[in-house]
């Protein structure tokens, strides 16, 4: 599987002064990168830092970029994709791009499917024989004759890894392989990742997972809004030291001071339970507090958050200052005074092709018309135009296409939405996905000012830092239940960490 | 547009209209240069006679279902079943008639429309609560309904066609559709009661799909459904009621053209949800909803009713007609993807 021309320790990559744009927009300003054989270089960044970007240069996505790019020690302009595999550079995407409906065997060998005798025909027994060799040489263990929609996750990416580790790959990139993965999933990933390195396979590998990076990673390379903040290796650097290069000012400066002291308690949750989702969901939120929700995507977090606001269905009792509400719906929670931003913004928030007006009114409109249900275009414009000035959504022209904004703005819009409606309650399902750095800064001061004026707000997010230095208690859940809860603002982030992988005592 | 107090991100926006508006612009853009030129070729075209009795008149009908369409399809729905609805409200407009024989016209011709326009809603409401409260599919739930209406109408027929209205009631119950009234009260230019009657349906859609809290929840539902009904809109309630206001269009339209011919036939309207739907989309409401509107079904409407009021003016011969009235609309939707594929494309690199 090595390139027989390679020893490790070689460079088998060099970036120079990769350049990107898109739009007006420089996604990558003069990006230095390089790989050595049998090494694992950590790349790790915020979101929107340019990882992805680099990524996809490499992968042959842009033909478009400036700079150079040599490849064991040739030089080579990457323009498609097709050619970036033939090179031997592999990526495994953080979305599966597995097919459910088809098997193992199926799945390793799509594209390359031996034929049978009869043209056009498959020859099932060559596939098995092949996919099973793929896997002993992996050592994967995994069934053939699966369909992987009904394996796990965490064998749904090894079946991804296994499919993109083609017989002559030399560089693998890994894009956020941890993302959703518990903990002991994570160590046999690693494994597997150790094991690839050893056969002087250059492994690239994308994270925002800090803690988890002297674990694996040889070196890294932190970026940020599109440039090399620096390069080390992981022996002399502290994840503290990491978290302050890639966020480019100290924390606290982020996070403003906490002011409020918790109240009466508003929403009671009791007992949620949706069969093989989560269950015997009990909690508490008061008046005035954040309450943090921490938890690896696929722990249970969003679907709880959409349990409770009416949005999936679940059994279980929820009472909202002190009433119970029995068949809950998104309509009827707005009107009890409970409000949610769901984490997929794209899916569950933009009303596309609409105005922002219309966007930030959605949830006011039976407010701004009169009786018979007028509404005429200057009230929801005058009521949009306020929120824009308040939220800062640029640009300021309630008119534009929502689609057309920048993600933070979209955001902004968003919150201007269930803001109008001014909730006691405000579930925020990762409020600063995909969003640039300053518009996180603002929505961290929004919700304290939220907190301050008496909400209550359920904050989830998957950036831990978020939570540690929000959150006045912080739950964890792990596989669909509270595991443990922990006192903020301040908890240690990697501890928090260890809790939802489900190391330590967690 | 962008000015603030603070110096904003660099915002290279020169005005560019949105594909609806492309689209509506090549549509009028066809629309004005097919009248220039028959206007110009013959001496038919351009005369009220032709315009006002005939084409518009004609269009009316179509029209004014068009603006029931138009909720539908803002809302990312379909109704296939808008041809066999009018069959059912024309003929209930025909039985109503004959069973109120006997009361004063005016009250047996107000009771005969009202009780047609209740139809017509209930069965648009039917096909939209088979829509959003079971879920079936739009396509396949008024397919269906497109064949079980028009059942409805034969067996209330008995087989075919009604009698006729009473001869009490026939004068002025057919004023409806051959009514006429003086225009500036000069007898040569008169408008017909259709005409009227489609401003008055178009006026009243354009008031509650653009100046009400419904209408502004018909496009958030076409737009992104799922996000509408998280942001607390009862999204199955907006969606079943466009389809009941679509199922009171088919009534209005049916109560008008039965004053044609004083009877209902079973096998009336055939195809005429082709018609409409072709013009709600030739004007630039896309499929999928979510944007365009009633302006731009109304210049859809026109291009279509123009040609088709040109095609024997010009001499095409019935059995190439079809060919030119499906390719018309054909490339005016080619066009419009085209130039979205184009925008696109550039944005990408």
């Amino acid at each position: 599987m090595t390139g027989a021309e390679t020893q490790p320790g070689d460079a088998i990559l060099r970036m120079e002064a990769i350049v990107k744009a898109f739009q007006s927009v420089r996604a990558l300003d003069r990006v230095d990168f390089d790989l050595r054989a049998g090494e694992i270089h950590a790349l790790v960044g915020e979101n929107g830092a340019g990882k992805s970007t680099l990524m996809n240069v490499l992968a042959g996505r842009f033909a478009d970029y400036g700079g150079r790019i040599a490849l064991f020690g040739r030089e080579v302009r990457l323009t498609n994709p097709r050619q970036a595999l033939a090179l031997g550079i592999g990526v495994i995407y953080q979305e599966l791009s597995v097919l459910g409906n088809l098997t193992v065997a199926e799945n390793l060998l799509l594209g390359h499917e031996p034929a049978g005798r009869l043209p056009g025909t498959l020859d099932r027994r060559a596939l098995a024989a092949r996919a099973k060799a793929i896997l002993d040489e992996l050592e994967f263990d995994l069934p053939l004759e699966t369909k992987v929609a009904s394996l796990s996750h965490a064998r749904q990416c090894l079946v991804e890894i296994a499919h993109a580790i083609r017989k002559d790959v030399r560089l693998l990139v890994f894009d956020e392989p941890t993302a959703s993965l518990g903990g002991d999933d994570v160590g046999r990933l690693f494994e597997v990742i150790r094991r690839l390195k050893a056969r002087g396979i250059g492994i690239v590998y994308i994270s925002h997972r800090l803690a988890e990076l002297p674990l694996i990673a040889d070196r890294v390379t932190v970026l940020r809004d599109g440039r090399v903040v620096g390069t080390r290796g992981i022996a002399d650097c502290k994840v503290s030291a990491l978290s302050h290069m890639m966020l480019g000012r100290e924390l606290t400066e982020m996070f403003p001071p906490k002011r409020n002291t918790p109240g009466e308690v508003i929403l009671k949750v009791r007992g949620l339970t949706r069969p093989g989702v989560f269950r015997d969901v009990s909690f508490d939120l008061r008046e005035g507090e954040i309450l943090g929700i921490a938890g690896l995507v696929g722990s249970g977090r969003t679907e709880i958050a959409r349990a409770v606001f009416g949005a999936d269905r679940a059994a279980g009792r929820c009472e909202c200052l002190g009433r119970p509400m029995r068949r809950r719906s998104p309509g009827r929670c707005m009107a009890r005074g409970i409000g949610m931003i769901q984490e997929n913004r794209k899916r569950d928030g933009n009303i596309t092709d609409s105005s922002v007006a219309l966007n930030v009114g959605i949830s006011v409109l039976d407010r701004l018309s009169n009786a018979a249900g007028f509404l005429g275009p200057a009230r929801l414009r005058q009521s949009a135009a306020r929120m824009i000035d308040r939220m800062d959504i640029r640009p300021r022209d309630p008119a534009r296409l929502i689609q057309t904004l920048s993600g933070g703005n979209q955001q902004k819009a968003i919150l201007g939405r269930w803001l109008c409606r001014d909730p006691k309650v405000l579930i925020l399902d990762e409020p600063t996905q995909g969003i640039d750095i300053g518009t996180k800064a603002q929505i961290y001061r929004l919700v304290m000012d939220l907190a301050a004026a008496g909400k209550g707000i359920i904050l989830i997010s998957s950036e831990l830092f978020e939570i540690a230095n929000l959150a006045d208690r912080i739950l964890v859940v792990r596989e669909g239940r509270i595991v443990r809860e922990m006192p903020g603002p301040g908890t240690d982030v990697d501890a928090l960490f260890t809790a939802c992988i489900g190391g330590g005592n967690g | 547009m962008t000015a603030g107090p603070r110096p904003t991100v660099p915002s290279p926006r020169r005005w560019r209209p949105s594909f609806q508006l492309i689209q509506a612009g090549t549509v009028l853009a066809l629309l004005l240069v097919l009248c220039a030129v028959s206007a110009v070729q013959t001496k038919t075209f351009l005369t009220w006679q032709n315009l006002v009795y005939n084409l518009l008149t004609n269009a009316a009908y179509v029209g004014i279902i068009a603006c029931g369409m138009t909720f539908v399809m803002v809302a990312g729905g379909f109704d296939l079943s808008v041809g066999s609805t009018t069959t059912v409200c024309s003929v209930v407009a025909v039985l109503a008639l004959q069973a109120l024989t006997g009361q004063p016209v005016w009250v047996a011709i107000a009771v005969a429309v009202l009780v047609t326009g209740a139809a017509g809603t209930l069965l648009g409401a039917f096909n939209g609560a088979c829509v959003s409260y079971v879920g079936v599919n739009p396509f396949v739930t008024t397919l269906s309904t497109m064949l079980v209406f028009r059942g409805i109408a034969l067996i209330m027929t008995h087989g075919g066609q009604t009698e006729s209205v009473p001869l009490a009631l026939k004068n002025t119950f057919s004023q409806l559709y051959w009514g006429k009234v003086p225009l500036l009260g000069s007898e040569a230019y008169q408008i017909t009661v259709p005409i009227l009657v489609f401003v008055g349906v178009f006026a009243v859609s354009l008031y509650v799909l653009r100046l009400t809290r419904f209408g502004h929840y018909v496009y958030a539902v076409g737009g992104n459904e799922n996000a509408a009904w998280l942001a607390g809109v009862n999204t199955s309630l907006v969606k079943a009621a466009t389809y009941a206001i679509c199922g009171l269009t088919c009534a209005v339209a049916a109560a008008i053209y039965t004053g044609m011919s004083n009877t209902a036939q079973a096998a009336s309207y055939y195809g005429l949800e082709l018609v409409v739907i072709a013009s709600v989309i030739v004007g630039g409401t896309p499929l999928g909803g979510g944007s365009g509107g009633l302006l731009f079904t109304l210049v859809g409407l026109l291009l279509l009713s123009v040609i088709e009021n040109l095609l024997p003016q010009f001499g095409v011969q019935e059995e190439y007609r079809n060919i030119v009235r499906g390719l018309i609309i054909l490339v005016v939707v080619a066009v419009d993807v085209l130039a979205r594929g184009a925008r696109t494309r550039a944005r990408r690199t």
